[in-house]
């Protein structure tokens, strides 16, 4: 039974409610890095790292601070403060203890902090596991769920459509359809192609 | 004078946060299913945008360079939640159908953007001009996007039934439909951007 | 004058074999089909077929005339993206259907690209996919065959499957009845003799290979002996592969050239891609079929496989 449950989150946070295609959260990064392969994988991987360890720590903030003390409606200012300070953290200490993975992870990091995936994310594990101030079952386990596979959707997002990109590079296509419009169709296409999982349940 | 209001118009037009510099985009496809929900968030969006503009050129002064972008987000950070608990109060409905949206005002990018390019460098008067400007301008783009989805895709404007004898294209209020109506809006300005070069 | 002496760089060898003919062979291919249909679903079928072409046609010169490009108009891909919107349509459904359908598929999916050959989507399913979501209400009416004069209303066997769990003799149908098309489903897919007669000229003339088909329609049938019966290894792949766009996608929408990988490594992964999509969406999925959207699905994959299969450079040892 949990197990569905568990699975219909995964579902949906990668084909139905996908980040991008479907709740347009992260689409400034999307179109930004979406040009090329390669940086997307290391978008890719930095947005699920930020996500998965913000989801987390905003939960365990909300849950055993915000709630307690009854300072609720503080939750949009410390989300952001949080995940702003972790994310220049994070930087510090990938900078200090492995070069390779800061430079796969590292120049994306700093982009990552206005990147309203990440705030959309943690709102959205409060919004959807806890109801009226009370965690609901396995509330803590189905945060984490949907935050890394929120990223991996977005991930998914970002590489089709950077495959895609690079293959329109050359394109006679119509001079005011070049960048960012055809972008837009080519989401537009892939997110209609995802709707099929709309009505998705085990 | 004359440039005060060059700084109000030109978030309207030329430097349109959507159309031109792409920007804020999140809010502009994922509110835009009704002209009302659009032209509620704009207002919000003009609201945080007037006064994140005021406070942070007035303290631009004082602010050290080194930890700026955590102030700013502080700043911003803190309309949105008077911005969330007004609306709460006074527009419920709204601020249900909005959503997540409301809280992520934060980091739309151009509000930090207009903090960080404009309000940082600037006197506090044009600053508000600038603010005010560019929140008009996101509030029209926003308006134009949910203006054709509504009409399209509900055969309604502002709730009231426009178009009778006609089969709404349901896709148009969901996710493929606002992608699409703003890709072709933006390449509708790039022609008409090339036409006058 | 200046053209006594042409250097050209290869390749120096030409097949007659152009594109317009081939798009023409596939048409030609996909004729029998249409007779199926007029016949199993009555003239009407032929006038959406004959308005989705037109609408294909006119589009396609509009904006050719205003991008000031060279006519391609009789290169017969709007001819043959019109035919396939048709196909992929219930038989009833009002006409101004087809003409919004091949409208969006010629100017949003491969105009707005830049035309033939630079289309990543297959233009005839997005159609399918736009006016599916659009306009539900007319896309999921079908009417029973041989109904023509009073057409009554009549469920496709997938979505008796779906929605109440018949079993076939349940349905009143019959393996034959299925292959011979004697069921409720869009214009172009019922009639699985005519479409069979059709593959089996393209893969004469060479004109599309037997891999995508093949493995998409093996691995759906798969799938479904294990998975979909009330045992591991009960389920019925015959009833799968003979139900829904199965014949139509797999041998006419999933071969596309365009729109599927360069090599053959990279067509099998896009089969089973196909099949595996196709199962998932017809057995969780909130639509009783899958064909469409799991070919687009794999569509928007095509870049990624061919990247990940490139082809092998001539004379290269591994």
């Amino acid at each position: 039974m949990e197990l569905k449950l568990f699975l219909t989150v995964i579902i949906s946070m990668i084909f139905i409610n996908n980040f991008i295609l479907s709740k347009f959260l992260g689409l400034c990064p999307f179109l930004g890095v979406s040009r090329n392969i390669k940086p997307a994988i290391s978008m890719g991987a930095a947005v699920i790292f930020v996500m998965t360890l913000s989801g987390i720590i905003t939960w365990l903030l909300y849950r055993f601070i915000l709630l307690p003390f009854n300072i609720t409606y503080l939750r949009t200012i410390t989300f952001i403060l949080v995940i702003a300070t972790f994310v220049q953290f994070a930087e510090m200490v990938i900078l200090k203890k492995s070069p390779i993975l800061y430079r796969t992870l590292g120049i994306y990091l700093p982009l990552i902090t206005t990147n309203c995936a990440v705030l959309g994310v943690t709102v959205l594990n409060i919004n959807n596991f806890f109801v009226k101030g009370q965690a609901v079952a396995f509330s803590f386990a189905l945060s984490l769920v949907q935050s890394v596979f929120a990223g991996v959707g977005f991930t998914l997002a970002l590489l089709l459509m950077s495959g895609i990109r690079e293959r329109l590079e050359l394109n006679d296509m119509p001079e005011c359809f070049k960048g960012i419009p055809i972008a837009f169709l080519v989401a537009s296409l892939i997110s209609l192609a995802f709707m099929g999982f709309n009505g998705f349940r085990f | 004078m004359i440039k005060l209001f060059k700084e109000l118009t030109k978030g309207i037009f030329k430097e349109n946060p959507v159309f031109v510099i792409v920007l804020g985009l999140c809010p502009a496809l994922a509110v835009s299913t009704s002209l009302e929900n659009a032209i509620g968030m704009g207002i919000a969006a003009t609201f945080v945008l007037f006064f994140s503009n005021l406070i942070i050129s007035s303290l631009r002064k004082f602010v050290p360079d080194k930890i700026r972008i955590p102030c700013f987000i502080v700043v911003i950070a803190s309309f949105v939640t008077i911005v969330e608990l007004l609306m709460a109060a006074f527009a419920p409905l709204l601020a249900k159908r909005l959503g997540i949206f409301v809280p992520l005002i934060v980091v739309n990018c151009i509000i930090m953007g207009r903090a960080e390019a404009f309000a940082s460098r600037n006197k506090v008067l044009p600053s508000i001009m600038d603010g005010l400007g560019m929140g008009v301008g996101f509030t029209l783009a926003l308006s134009s996007v949910a203006l054709i989805r509504e009409l399209l895709g509900n055969g309604t404007l502002l709730g009231h039934n426009i178009l009778t004898n006609f089969n709404p294209a349901g896709i148009m209020v969901l996710a493929p439909g606002a992608l699409m109506t703003l890709g072709i809006l933006i390449a509708i300005n790039n022609l008409i951007k090339n036409r006058k070069k | 004058m200046n053209e006594r002496l042409i250097v050209s760089t290869s390749p120096h060898i030409h097949k007659k074999e152009t594109i317009s003919w081939i798009m023409w062979m596939v048409i030609l291919a996909l004729a029998p089909a249409a007779i199926a249909a007029t016949f199993t679903f009555g003239l009407y079928s032929l006038q959406l077929i004959t308005i989705s072409i037109l609408s294909a046609v006119i589009t396609e010169s509009v904006i050719i005339v205003l991008r000031r490009r060279r006519i391609t108009i009789f290169d017969g891909s709007a001819v043959l993206t019109g035919l396939l919107v048709a196909y992929n349509l219930p038989p009833q459904v009002p006409p101004w259907i087809p003409a919004v359908g091949s409208f969006f598929a010629i100017a949003i999916a491969k105009q707005a690209f830049g035309g033939l050959g630079r289309n990543i989507f297959n233009p005839a399913l997005a159609a399918r996919a736009f006016l599916l979501i659009s306009w539900p209400k007319y896309m999921t009416q079908f009417t029973a065959p041989f109904s023509q004069a009073d057409s009554v209303t009549s469920a496709t066997p997938l979505y008796l499957l779906k929605e109440s769990n018949m079993s076939l003799p349940e349905m009143g149908l019959s393996y034959l009845d299925l292959f011979l098309g004697n069921r409720a489903g869009c214009i172009g897919e019922v009639a699985v003799p005519a479409l069979l007669i059709g593959a089996v000229f393209l893969l004469v003339l060479r004109i599309i290979s037997l891999h995508i088909p093949l493995i998409f329609i093996l691995t759906l049938g798969f799938l479904n002996w294990l998975f979909s019966g009330n045992s591991i290894g009960g389920g019925d792949p015959l009833f799968a592969v003979l139900t829904g766009g199965v014949i139509l996608g797999a041998f006419f929408m999933a071969t596309d050239y365009v729109t599927s990988p360069l090599t053959r490594k990279g067509q099998i992964v896009f089969g089973i891609g196909c099949g595996l999509l196709t199962f998932v969406i017809r057995k969780w999925g909130g639509y009783p079929e899958g064909v469409s959207f799991a070919i687009l699905i794999m569509n928007a994959f095509v870049p990624l496989i061919d990247r990940a299969t490139p082809p092998r450079v001539y004379g290269k040892i591994k």
